[in-house]
């Protein structure tokens, strides 16, 4: 499934879940060698120094109950340190790299600001509210053109909820009088591949009560020219829409209570 | 005082105030609740055997969620370590007891009562079902309504209670009570593990303590920090991470230290970089405090802050890093035996590298974005903390003979180790293969269903291991051979140079370390003074009157036995149980009017039960703190210890020393939560809610109070009945100012310009009414806390008390100074600006 999400833009952009991949296979990669080589080193050591029944050896100098602790120096200590250093260097080296793309993932693609698209995502129990620049609200599905930087203003109305979509890998915390930012971009290749339009899951991340489970909602990726088609026609259905609003602002202000 | 019946009597249960029986009691306490969050698990585990299937509601599985975490964080992982921190660590200090046996006591019985409150709240219409990190704003009755919630709540928050009095016992009896010779770096490894969670108790628990007492507010009183939109789910995630990532720790530590002892004993070498080790867990819990921004990455905190943290947590896993190359290198060249003790302990080793290894992948923030929420992280704290604990089952059979007395049956201990190491990597490998299923959800995508089912038939392989230990303990305390006093071949502390099980003043004669290894001394009692020390004839040695002699010279009740019992510990808990119960469902049952003046105020009360289980609970609390300072408890301290950095400070005054570090916290948790607020609503748009004036006044009385404080010390040691009198009745006199003047504030407030709690008119943010009358009530708590206290010393001076001892009347003067130092913080910050 993941393979399948080539979403490298024609500019050069890379969406979030190619960053996420990345570094994921790096850690994955490197974690599991020093994993399998401390894990291995250890058992072989529990294996090798066994208590086999065998006479001690000269250097072996049992403790007695009683004494006060000294502990171990001399050669091991050394080898502690050497360790020590070298996953030292390989846990910052890992994070130092990791940061850089970080920066990448918090600026965005740098665009030239045209078809950008900034909506605000209102989390309620249970369900999501989409705010566009026009003024129409949709309830959740989103509909997003293709080959656009769709930006997200993320909050709340209620409880702290978490919007986020594990297969283009962005996530925001939606909380009450917070606003989070977050962006994320779907290839028109990628629609191609899913028949003209793409479907991507929304699921809930924080525990927001009774239906946290099934506070599912959908993004769908339209070419570009069927978007903007499809948004025209959003400004004349407008103003049911816009009263709905109005009355759940209404009921998300009780916290004074 | 009364004396301690034999083990194979209920009543010796409920008076013992001995470590050793606490300890078991702890033990046996913390086992029941692994098998209640057990139960809990397996709940979770069958509901999410089918993505469709529903064994429970939404609501019932968010409360099991909420409550499985809740057990086994709060009510099963730190008791069971604080089960055998209670047996071992006086032993391993070579201490009597703890320094307060009676806080000890009530510590278990807060506990116990705690966890009984916790199960009585799944009956109370449904307990908390927000999850065990109880994210602001479901935690406010708006969202979570039942009386069970704010039921769990004030279990949590009585379960914090005996924490904290448990935290400064442990504190002050390491600090005080080491045996001669043993300076803090001797301290045996379990026991310095214990000293270091202790430490990041006091302060973690204290914020803790905060949160919740908030909390309490506002599902008991109305206030509305949590629902507050200028920052009140900010707050609460600040606040309860502050405590929540030292609590890892907390939790972990303990099983390392059982690690350190087992890798010893069982591979017969001793520990690789022993200072080293010691160095990382001190700077650990330091640097335990300074990452909890961490859980947080994807709130709305800027980029600057959270590369700090990230730094911060890279930084913290590096002495991880040295810790476990530690452990692997005392092995080398040792003479391993592979018992069911070390075999648990090693096996913690693997899974904790597991669990270090992916909890660096969430230290990444790019790729901590992602795993937020789902089960990586589930999969990774459980690695982490019951992967340590598992550590602490193995501490379990290593102490189970010194315990009992009797050998448990190596081979039930080695099925069980295999067995329940399947099943733990079968339930939690499991789910980083399924990572992408968001946490606490139940409706999956069904491509994670295999994993999820092979996650469930792990959890009730990894639930049955355990009735295999309880077996094994169970026969083999009835019919177990007799392990002898030391059954391992290269046990080195000093449990295991004295019987097993121990007897109830523990050593024969005074355990020293003076000549660099443990002897027992026989020392010189001269008729009608304390011990001194003896030379090798017997003769006393006169030492040249080192500081802690004048101690026990000073100590009046010198020539007593010790008392190891005592019936107020558990009344007092379970007062406060019951006043708590009654708390619970106050608010439910009651309706205040307020009226338009003082003579208009009525209280309806719609369900008698709840209010009279609060009035009869606050009775029997008093009636039983009154009994309890009023009893003849002797506890001596120990007569030669070590105790840097602490020489020269009596014990009962560094306990209050610890206590008032916890309360700066607490304090500091509400001030920092006041500035927090106000700087989310915008700093300048609050005006101060009360006139400045009745502070002013009010702050120069109890700067007054603190005066008359000295005067009455001045007068103990002076043996001047009169004089003490008068100051501590000068210093009430004072005290009852300050309420009056308190309570005319509130009043004008309420009546004449209408801002309550979080009923504001036009003008006032409810928010900072709450934060007003929240703050400074705690404070009004505690001067009349401090008032009932002068109420006690008062009577008993009457009655002719503290001619010859007059520390009480100091200790209570250090309470009093802090609670009018407070007051100096939250002057300027109500009344001025």
């Amino acid at each position: 499934m993941i393979d399948s999400l080539i979403l490298q833009q024609g500019s050069g952009w890379r969406a979030q879940a190619e960053v996420f991949d990345e570094i994921f296979f790096v850690f994955l990669a490197l974690g599991t060698l020093v994993g399998v080589v401390v894990v291995a080193y250890t058992l072989w050591n529990a294996y090798k120094y066994r208590d086999d029944g065998g006479e001690p050896k000269d250097d072996f100098d049992a403790p007695v109950v009683g004494e006060l602790p000294t502990g171990q120096g001399g050669p091991k200590a050394k080898k502690l340190f050497l360790s020590f250093g070298l996953s030292a260097i390989v846990v910052i080296s890992l994070v130092v790299y990791a940061y850089g793309l970080l920066l990448y993932v918090e600026e965005g693609p740098d665009t030239d600001g045209e078809g950008d698209i900034e909506i605000v995502v209102e989390g309620y129990q249970f369900g999501w509210d989409y705010l566009y620049p026009n003024g129409h609200t949709e309830t959740n599905e989103l509909v997003v053109p293709a080959d656009a930087r769709i930006d997200l203003a993320v909050t709340s109305r209620d409880v702290w909820h978490n919007f986020g979509s594990s297969e283009l890998r962005f996530k925001a915390d939606s909380i009450p009088g917070e606003t989070a930012h977050t962006w994320f971009s779907v290839s028109s290749e990628e629609v191609e591949a899913q028949g003209g339009e793409a479907t991507f899951l929304v699921e809930c991340f924080e525990l927001c009560g009774s239906g946290h489970s099934a506070m599912d909602g959908q993004i769908t990726v339209l070419p570009q020219d069927e978007w903007e088609e499809w948004y025209e026609g959003t400004q004349t259905d407008d103003e049911d829409d816009d009263n709905d609003t109005d009355n759940d602002d209404g009921n998300g202000d009780e916290g004074g209570d | 005082m009364a004396d301690l019946p034999p083990t194979t009597s209920v009543r010796r249960w409920l008076v013992t105030t001995n470590h050793k029986d606490i300890g078991i009691l702890y033990t046996i306490t913390a086992l029941f609740f692994l098998l209640f969050g057990g139960v809990l698990a397996l709940l979770i585990r069958l509901q999410l055997w089918d993505p469709a299937n529903q064994v429970m509601s939404g609501l019932a599985y968010n409360e099991a969620v909420t409550a499985h975490g809740l057990i086994m964080v709060f009510w099963f992982l730190s008791p069971f370590a604080f089960g055998f921190a209670n047996y071992f660590v006086p032993l391993q200090i070579g201490a009597d007891d703890l320094a307060f046996p009676r806080l000890n006591a009530l510590s278990y019985w807060m506990y116990l009562f705690s966890g009984v409150l916790l199960g009585i709240s799944f009956f109370q219409g449904g307990t908390l079902d927000a999850g065990w990190t109880m994210y602001a704003p479901l935690n406010v009755p708006m969202y979570t309504p039942s009386i069970g919630s704010t039921g769990a709540v004030l279990a949590l928050f009585m379960f914090v209670v005996g924490v904290t009095a448990s935290t400064v016992n442990f504190l002050t009896s390491i600090h005080h009570s080491r045996a001669e010779g043993m300076g803090l770096m001797d301290m045996p490894m379990f026991t310095w593990s214990i000293l270091a969670t202790v430490w990041m108790m006091l302060f973690a628990f204290a914020a803790l303590l905060a949160v919740g007492l908030i909390l309490a507010s506002d599902r008991v009183l109305g206030s509305v920090y949590f629902s507050a939109t200028e920052g009140g789910s900010l707050l609460w995630g600040h606040l309860f991470w502050f405590f929540g990532h030292p609590e890892v720790y907390i939790v972990f530590f303990p099983a390392l230290g059982v690690m350190l002892e087992l890798f010893q004993t069982f591979s017969g070498r001793r520990l690789v970089g022993r200072k080293w080790v010691i160095i990382s867990i001190c700077l650990i819990s330091v640097q335990s405090f300074l990452v909890w921004m961490h859980h947080m990455f994807l709130t709305t905190i800027n980029l600057e802050i959270k590369t700090l943290m990230m730094a911060t947590t890279i930084g913290i896993s590096l002495p991880f890093d040295l810790l476990v190359f530690a452990l692997i290198y005392t092995l080398i060249k040792g003479r391993i035996q592979f018992t069911t003790p070390f075999l648990f302990a090693f096996g913690a080793l693997l899974l904790f590298i597991l669990g270090g290894i992916t909890g660096v992948f969430l230290g990444a923030i790019v790729l901590d974005y992602e795993f937020r929420g789902t089960y990586w992280v589930v999969a990774h704290f459980h690695y982490v903390m019951f992967g340590g604990a598992t550590a602490l089952f193995g501490g379990a059979y290593y102490w189970f003979p010194k315990m009992t007395g009797k050998m448990y049956d190596e081979f039930l201990g080695k099925v069980h180790f295999v067995v329940f190491f399947i099943g733990f990597n079968a339930v939690y490998f499991s789910m980083f293969l399924a990572w992408e299923t968001p946490r606490r959800v139940y409706e999956y995508n069904p491509a994670f269903q295999g994993m999820h089912q092979a996650g469930t038939i792990g959890a009730f392989l990894l639930g049955a291991s355990f009735f295999i230990m309880f077996y094994n303990f169970a026969k083999s305390y009835v019919s177990g051979p007799d392990a002898g006093d030391n059954p391992w071949d290269y046990s080195r502390t000093a449990e295991w140079a004295i019987s097993s099980p121990p007897p109830l003043e523990n050593w024969p004669n005074r355990p020293s370390y003076a000549s660099g290894k443990l002897e027992f001394v026989k020392d010189y009692v001269p008729d009608g003074g304390p011990a001194v020390k003896a030379d090798e004839d017997g003769n006393a040695v006169t030492d040249g009157g080192d500081s802690h002699s004048e101690h026990i010279r000073n100590y009046p009740y010198w020539d007593k036995h010790p008392s190891h019992a005592s019936i107020w510990p558990i009344l007092l808990s379970l007062a406060t149980g019951i006043m708590l119960l009654g708390l619970s469902g106050f608010n439910n049952s009651t309706e205040f009017h307020f009226g338009d003046s003082v003579s208009q105020f009525s209280v309806e009360v719609l369900n008698p039960v709840y209010p009279t289980l609060t009035v009869l609970g606050l009775l029997g609390l008093i009636w039983a703190g009154w009994k309890w300072g009023a009893e003849d408890f002797y506890a001596p301290p120990s007569e030669f210890g070590e105790r840097w950095p602490f020489e020269g400070v009596e014990k009962v005054k560094l306990g209050m020393w610890f206590f008032l570090a916890s309360d700066v916290i607490v304090f500091g948790a509400f001030i920092s939560a006041a500035v927090f607020i106000r700087w989310n609503a915008g700093w300048m748009s609050w005006e101060p809610i009360p006139a400045s004036l009745p502070g002013l006044i009010n702050t120069f009385v109890l700067l007054t109070s603190s005066f008359t404080v000295i005067l009455a010390l001045v007068a103990a040691h002076r043996q001047h009945r009169t004089g003490l009198l008068a100051s501590i009745g000068a210093t009430m006199l004072l005290g009852f100012t300050f309420l009056a003047v308190k309570a005319w504030e509130w009043w004008e407030k309420i009546y004449v310009d209408g801002v309550y709690l979080a009923t504001v008119p036009e003008g006032y943010s409810a928010i900072q009414a709450s934060v007003y009358f929240v703050t400074t009530g705690l404070h009004a708590v505690h001067v009349i806390g401090g008032l009932l206290i002068a109420m006690f010393l008062f009577v008993r001076a009457y009655r002719g008390a503290y001619m010859e001892d007059g520390r009480p009347v100091e200790y209570f003067g250090l309470y009093w100074h802090f609670v009018d130092i407070v007051w100096v913080f939250l002057f300027p910050l109500f009344y001025l600006f």
